[in-house]
This record gives structure tokens, C-alpha cells and sequence, in this order.
């Protein structure tokens, strides 16, 4: 059992792969690394994907891309509404990045969302972008007038909510993904051979995706309660 | 030191408790709206995935603090 546990302890580390050598040295850590690998990987995808596009007589390839790119687009803006649809392209972003990084698991890397640091930031941009929506749509004075409603005694907990809003996008999320890996780490010291693979169907494909799902789902459900009047 | 330590994590997963009340309650009241409206089966499914994914995030902070309790207490 100790040495169960030493080997997850191990696994849960981050490790710096490398530094840049300026300021004193920035630290890379692995998650980063990984997430550039992810960049590469959708942006080499779509370029070989759209290349060749025509607006007559397309091809199979140009049909299939634009159904699957008309789908997730259509499923992100009805979750924001007619006046959010604008936010569509970076939570449909944002829904691609977390979906490969939370099954990216399955091909041997170390999954980024593992990283509290990446969930963090991904929670921070969702916040600050959240923030950022209800001041355009409403200007300074209507944002922060935002806050004393319904009414004025709901203030402190409004101000609250700037806080716990991201801290539960960004625990929800890491927690989800620690737990399925420590519990596939169980599962494979238990018998290594068929049940990882039947369970991991299930915690790295299912859950993986359905925690990108509600990711961007409550982003979007934060911004369209922002700019609606 | 170590039995506390042990005892602690164990409490921090009580979360579950709630999680698990509620999944089952969602489910139950989902199974008899699919009962009155077989047609609306899609949306009560989509509905009551999210709702599940939402509430279990209250067992998944249990089991974070647990972890992290084991993890940083030795």
C-alpha cells in the first residue's frame, strides 16, 4: 500500500521539464508542455482539415467539417442565448482544449487539467470574461449597479460570488479529473489487464467530456445572466 | 498521528452523502417525468446529466480535501 501510494504521490507532481534561461529562470512545467502539444495537434487538425475550402460542388471532407463545426457552434450558443452568441467561438475553444486535455490521458500524456494551475487560469478567463461581457453590454455603471440587485442587502454575497464562482469552475474541474486518475491508478493495481480499459471508457471518455460540457455550460449560464437586463 | 490523519479523510468524504441523496432523488423525480411524458425523453436526459454532473461536484470537493488531507498532513 505505501508503495501504491508513493507511486500516485509521484504521478500527481508536476514536473519542470525545462527552463528558460532569462529572469532569473522560467520554470516549464509539464502540463505546459503538454498543452502545446494539444495547440499543435487542433491547429495542425483544422489546417489540414479546411485547406482547399470552395463555396460550389464541396467535398465530402468540406461537408463533414462544416456539419461537425455548425453542431458544436449551435450547442454553445443555445446554451448563451441570442445577445451572448458573440462569446460563441472562445467557449467553443475553450470546450475543444478541455475535451482533448481531459482524454488526452488515454494516449499516455499527462492530462493538463491534472494541473490545479491550469484549471485555475481556465477559470480566471472564464470569470474575468464573464466580467467583461456585462460591462459591454451594460457600461461601468450598469455593472456595477449589477451587484446591488435584487436588492441591496445581497451586496456582500454578490461581491462573494466573484470568488467562489471561479474557485468551484476551477475545483470541479481538477478534482474530476484527479479522482478518475487515482482511481484508474487503483484499478490497474488491482488487475492491469481487461478492467482499466473497460472503466476508462467511462472516467477518461464520458466523464472527461461531460466536465468539458459543464465547464463551458456554467460559463455560458454566468454570462448570459451578466448582460440580460 | 496517523490513525487521525486517517479518521479525518474519512470524515471529509461525508460529502458524498449529500451527493449521493441528491443524484438519487434527481433520478427518481427523472424516471417519473419520463413516466408522464415518454416524448420529452432527450431533454429530461440531457437535463438530468448536467444536473448530476453539477451535483456531484459536491462529493468530488470531499473527496479533493481527503486527498489532500493524506497528501500534506504525513
Amino acid at each position: 500500500m505505501e508503495a501504491v501510494a508513493e507511486h500516485i504521490q509521484e504521478e500527481l507532481n508536476v514536473q519542470t521539464v525545462f527552463t528558460i534561461p532569462i529572469f532569473g529562470g522560467i520554470g516549464v512545467a509539464e502540463s505546459v508542455v503538454v498543452t502545446w502539444i494539444i495547440m499543435g495537434v487542433l491547429i495542425l487538425v483544422s489546417i489540414l482539415l479546411t485547406r482547399g475550402f470552395k463555396t460550389r460542388n464541396i467535398s465530402k471532407r468540406q461537408a463533414a467539417v462544416e456539419l461537425c463545426v455548425t453542431k458544436l457552434l449551435g450547442l454553445v450558443e443555445s446554451m448563451l442565448g441570442e445577445e451572448g452568441a458573440q462569446y460563441a467561438g472562445y467557449l467553443t475553444t475553450v470546450l475543444l482544449y478541455i475535451g482533448v486535455a481531459n482524454i488526452i490521458g488515454i494516449f499516455g500524456f499527462k492530462s493538463p487539467t491534472k494541473d490545479l494551475n491550469v484549471t485555475l487560469a481556465l477559470a480566471l478567463m472564464s470569470i474575468v470574461l464573464v466580467q467583461a461581457a456585462a460591462i459591454r453590454a451594460k457600461g461601468v455603471k450598469g455593472w456595477l449597479k449589477g451587484f446591488t440587485q435584487p436588492i441591496a442587502v445581497v451586496t456582500p454575497f454578490n461581491i462573494l460570488d466573484l470568488i467562489t464562482r471561479p474557485l468551484s469552475l476551477c475545483m470541479r474541474l481538477f478534482g474530476n479529473v484527479l479522482g478518475a486518475f487515482v482511481i484508474m491508478k487503483l484499478i490497474e493495481q488491482v488487475l492491469p489487464v481487461v478492467l482499466p480499459a473497460v472503466f476508462s471508457l467511462y472516467f477518461d471518455l464520458f466523464d472527461g467530456l461531460l466536465q468539458a460540457y459543464v465547464f463551458v455550460f456554467l460559463t455560458s449560464l454566468y454570462i448570459k445572466e451578466a448582460i440580460e437586463e | 498521528m496517523s490513525s487521525l490523519i486517517a479518521i479525518g479523510a474519512g470524515i471529509a468524504v461525508f460529502g458524498a452523502l449529500g451527493a449521493g441523496i441528491g443524484i438519487g432523488i434527481a433520478t427518481g423525480k427523472a424516471v417519473e417525468a419520463v413516466a408522464r411524458q415518454p416524448e420529452a425523453d432527450g431533454k429530461i436526459m440531457k437535463n438530468l446529466i448536467l444536473g448530476c454532473a453539477l451535483a456531484e461536484a459536491t462529493a468530488i470537493y470531499g473527496f479533493v480535501i481527503a486527498i489532500m488531507i493524506i497528501m500534506f498532513l504525513k
